[in-house]
């Protein structure tokens, strides 16, 4: 956190003298074909461009670009067709048939056959790094265009694991394969510089619309690096966040995208009780009305605009604005919760610390190392509740322990991804005992997620996801076992002149799905 | 006599080169371990909690075989050395790649920029630190002292931040960063392109590598000039320049070589936290994604890699006193 104080400081004194030396014309006119984009170093795929090693899916889920999925997601996250024409589900769920178009070419010349489609999901099952294939049991082609899906369990969600595989051709797959991909997507991978840049040219034969923009090139570089890279005007687009959004850059404007990346703090919803040496359970979070009021007295725009300078929105669940997700907006309201304290017997004691029966209202609430954002966030927690008499003691742990102690302790998360089966894991209960990352277990709220899972139409299934958060009598949005405190914006310094369309909501973390509508930004 | 000699010597380097693969095999024991208790977790750290939130149970238990979490750290080790002697140095776990292919382009990039940095600031070095012992008291030795101590105290970190700020951002004068052009295809990048990029990382480092050696030889150097032989020299009427040439310079050599060879780990370390900054694809860079993704393989082979310099480079700085200077003989067990 100093090095970057240092730095910011440094960077004022710079940008204050460089606003003199940018008169000189340095840079040349750029073609206005071309686009160069910063991504954080993390971002530069260690296998390469290779769906079978999970490109395109796992933590930052994007469009692979390089080759093209069967389905889409929509800007809203809604599943449309991509290399896929039709498809349809076997009543109890367990066979998918999905026809794809015949008018689609691998950049070698070669059609895209359903051949490839099953080749891709069977190596995908086989070497599955960062993506979950245990719900195929596998892909069988049974003519050119038609594909078949044997599944191991119903899988209602399964169109939106289609829509991040990218489609391999079995012809021309090796052990290289993610340094010298070939696909049937927006973009052929001209070159890749390890360490350093990728460079991407339009795919002229791309059966969709061609890209307008024919070169993107993308560099991996530190955020501070990325920062004085446009400072040097020496790229298009560069990603940043809430510390820097507030350095103006001369010729260019901040630009910010709506994300699913939230920051939310898990309250164990049982009392305490060891387990194989784990404790399981906290007594204090474990009262409902605790919880509940934990969700009253959060003051989620001040945290928002004190932690992250106001480059984020308020969140209420897990997945907000996504279709599945069901309105679970709280006022804040200090006066409710301390009249549900009240209520449920604990009493505010001498020292402004409330206590029921000899228990004291005190826990702890853990953060990662190196974190400043979700540091700041349980700082700002533990002030919010001792409004409430709460006692909150921030604390870091590393994430070698931090799983198990979230188990009996509140910590602060990050999750966003674009499926119902992050709202599955976080609140459906593990052989029929407690969730997976902190206690709590509704049986009507399992049952609404397994018919979800089980739902052989989409439509329906949002609406049992949506139930299983409240459905008029029960629900997740009634339990509290979890409170939302914001979706982070994703942030760029942009250049004068580039527009960027719309962009799908982003999933959590920075990087390439900034670029999955890249095709369609335009020069003035 | 010339033969025995010869002889001692040979048994020396077998001698001092077993001690060295035993030192290299202790590094990678202590560097293995450190790594199974750092409180990194790969599954975390590689494939991301969102990611891992969205899996089934089944999934993260392939993948925690995957990364060995669950795997019994001194069969893990053993199983390792024994591929690692036999020239297997495995796979990446995050490359899926041969550990081999991943690090010999790597090397291949940071070495240009680690010679001639090594060698600069040794050379500059040197003659800095004789400029200042020669002069000692007056405003040059003064003006050196104070600029060594001062970068001698800077971090390389914020060194390469204010450079980078300065020259790229400011002046526009090199590039942001990285070895190649951007957005210039493999085949239009000429030498000069990249002497063009290396030109910053190099200057970083071999500043970072100077202040040691410019104090040692200035520290040398004075010293020298005030022993009794100098002052018979100048007795005998010789000039100042001839006392430095033949006097100062043969005394300040062997210390200096000393420090040089020595220095190998410090550029090497610096060159961690450059090439970070000048977004420079080399050594440091995959050591710290190894490290950073729990890569074990991977960073083994850094590790190793390195020591072998670090310790190949003191071996030779002994030969090589042998060498230079005729007066220390290899006898026995002495040296």
């Amino acid at each position: 956190m100093r090095k970057k104080r240092i730095f910011f400081l440094l960077l004022l004194l710079f940008s204050l003298v460089g606003c003199k030396a940018e008169t000189k014309k340095s840079m040349e006119e750029k073609e206005k074909d071309t686009v160069i984009v910063t991504m954080p170093v993390s971002s530069e795929p260690e296998a390469g461009l290779n769906p079978v090693y999970g490109w395109g899916a796992g933590e930052h889920t994007h469009e692979p670009l390089i080759q093209s999925t069967l389905f889409v997601t929509t800007n809203d996250l809604q599943i449309d067709y991509d290399l896929a024409t039709d498809y349809s589900v076997s009543e109890d769920g367990m066979i998918w048939t999905v026809s794809i178009r015949e008018d689609a070419f691998f950049t070698d010349g070669e059609k895209v056959t359903a051949e490839d489609v099953a080749f891709t999901y069977n190596t995908c099952k086989q070497n599955s790094s960062v993506n979950d294939f245990t719900m195929l049991h596998h892909a069988e082609a049974i003519d050119k265009e038609t594909v078949v899906f044997y599944m191991t369990r119903p899988f209602s969600v399964w169109p939106y694991t289609m829509a991040l595989v990218g489609i391999v051709p079995e012809h021309a797959y090796t052990s290289s394969y993610g340094e010298n991909p070939i696909g049937s997507g927006k973009y052929i991978l001209k070159q890749w510089d390890k360490g350093q840049q990728m460079i991407l040219e339009a795919n002229a034969n791309y059966y969709g619309n061609v890209p307008a923009i024919k070169n993107v090139i993308v560099l991996f570089m530190e955020e501070e690096i990325s920062l004085a890279a446009a400072q040097a005007g020496q790229v298009d687009v560069s990603y940043t966040s809430a510390t820097y959004a507030d350095i103006s850059v001369p010729n260019y404007a901040l630009y910010s995208v709506v994300s699913l990346d939230n920051r939310g703090i898990n309250l164990p919803a049982q009392p305490k009780q060891e387990k194989d040496g784990i404790l399981y359970g906290n007594d204090v979070t474990s009262d409902i009305a605790v919880r509940r009021a934990i969700n009253l007295a959060l003051n989620r725009e001040s945290i928002l605009s004190n932690i992250l300078n106001g480059y984020a929105s308020p969140a209420y669940s897990i997945c907000d604005n996504t279709p599945w997700y069901q309105d679970a907006q709280v006022p804040y309201d200090l006066e409710q919760a301390k009249e549900l304290l009240d209520n449920a017997g604990w009493t505010l004691g001498k020292d402004g610390i409330r206590s029921k029966n000899g228990v004291r209202a005190a826990f702890s609430i853990l953060y990662p190392p190196s974190d400043s954002i979700r540091q700041g966030i349980a700082e700002e927690f533990s002030n919010n509740m001792k409004e409430i008499g709460l006692e909150v003691t921030p604390e870091c742990v590393g994430w070698d322990t931090a799983y198990d102690l979230a188990q009996s302790q509140p910590l602060v998360w990050g999750w966003g991804a674009h499926t119902p089966m992050e709202l599955y894991n976080i609140y459906h209960s593990q052989n029929g005992e407690n969730a997976r990352y902190s206690p709590y277990h509704n049986k009507a709220v399992d049952k609404y997620m397994e018919e979800a899972l089980k739902s052989t139409d989409l439509e329906n299934s949002y609406s049992l996801w949506k139930k299983a958060q409240w459905d008029g009598v029960t629900g997740i949005i009634q339990d509290v076992p979890w409170v939302w405190i914001c979706n982070v914006e994703h942030l760029y310094f942009v250049k004068q002149g580039l527009t960027i369309p719309e962009q799908k909501i982003h999933p959590h973390g920075h990087g390439w799905s900034l670029l999955n509508n890249v095709d369609t930004w335009t020069w003035q | 006599m010339a033969i025995k000699g010869e002889l001692i010597l040979i048994k020396y380097i077998l001698k001092s080169g077993i001690r060295m693969i035993l030192l290299i095999l202790a590094i990678s024991i202590a560097a293995f371990f450190l790594m199974t208790i750092s409180p990194i977790d790969p599954l975390q750290t590689n494939v991301g909690q969102t990611a891992l939130g969205i899996m089934s149970q089944e999934q993260i238990e392939q993948l925690q075989m995957y990364w060995g979490t669950n795997e019994n750290v001194v069969e893990r080790y053993l199983t390792w050395i024994k591929d690692f002697i036999s020239g297997d140095m495995g796979t990446s776990l995050l490359y899926h790649q041969p550990v081999h292919d991943v690090i010999v382009q790597r090397l291949f990039n940071s070495m240009g920029i680690l010679l001639c940095a090594w060698l600069l600031s040794g050379i500059f070095g040197v003659i800095l630190g004789m400029l200042a012992g020669a002069n000692e008291g007056s405003i040059v030795d003064t003006s050196i002292k104070g600029i060594a101590i001062l970068f001698s105290s800077t971090p390389v970190f914020w060194f390469a931040l204010i450079v980078l700020l300065l020259f790229s951002v400011w002046l526009k004068w090199f590039p942001i960063g990285f070895s190649v052009p951007i957005g210039v295809m493999a085949e239009n990048v000429s030498l000069l392109d990249k002497i063009h990029h290396g030109v910053l990382p190099t200057f970083v480092l071999s500043i970072a590598g100077m202040p040691n050696i410019i104090l040692h030889t200035r520290e040398k150097m004075s010293s020298v000039l005030k022993s009794d032989y100098i002052l018979f020299a100048r007795a005998l009427g010789k000039t100042k320049k001839q006392i430095l040439w033949q006097h100062g310079l043969r005394n300040v050599l062997l210390p200096a070589i000393t420090l040089q060879f020595a220095s190998i780990s410090e550029i090497f370390s610096g060159s961690i936290l450059a090439e970070q900054v000048f977004s420079y694809p080399g050594l440091g860079q995959i050591a710290v994604t190894a490290g950073l993704g729990g890569d074990m393989p991977l960073l083994l082979a850094v590790v190793v890699i390195c020591a072998c310099f670090v310790c190949g480079g003191n071996f030779l700085a002994d030969i090589i006193y042998h060498i230079i200077d005729p007066r220390i003989q290899v006898k026995g067990k002495q040296l």
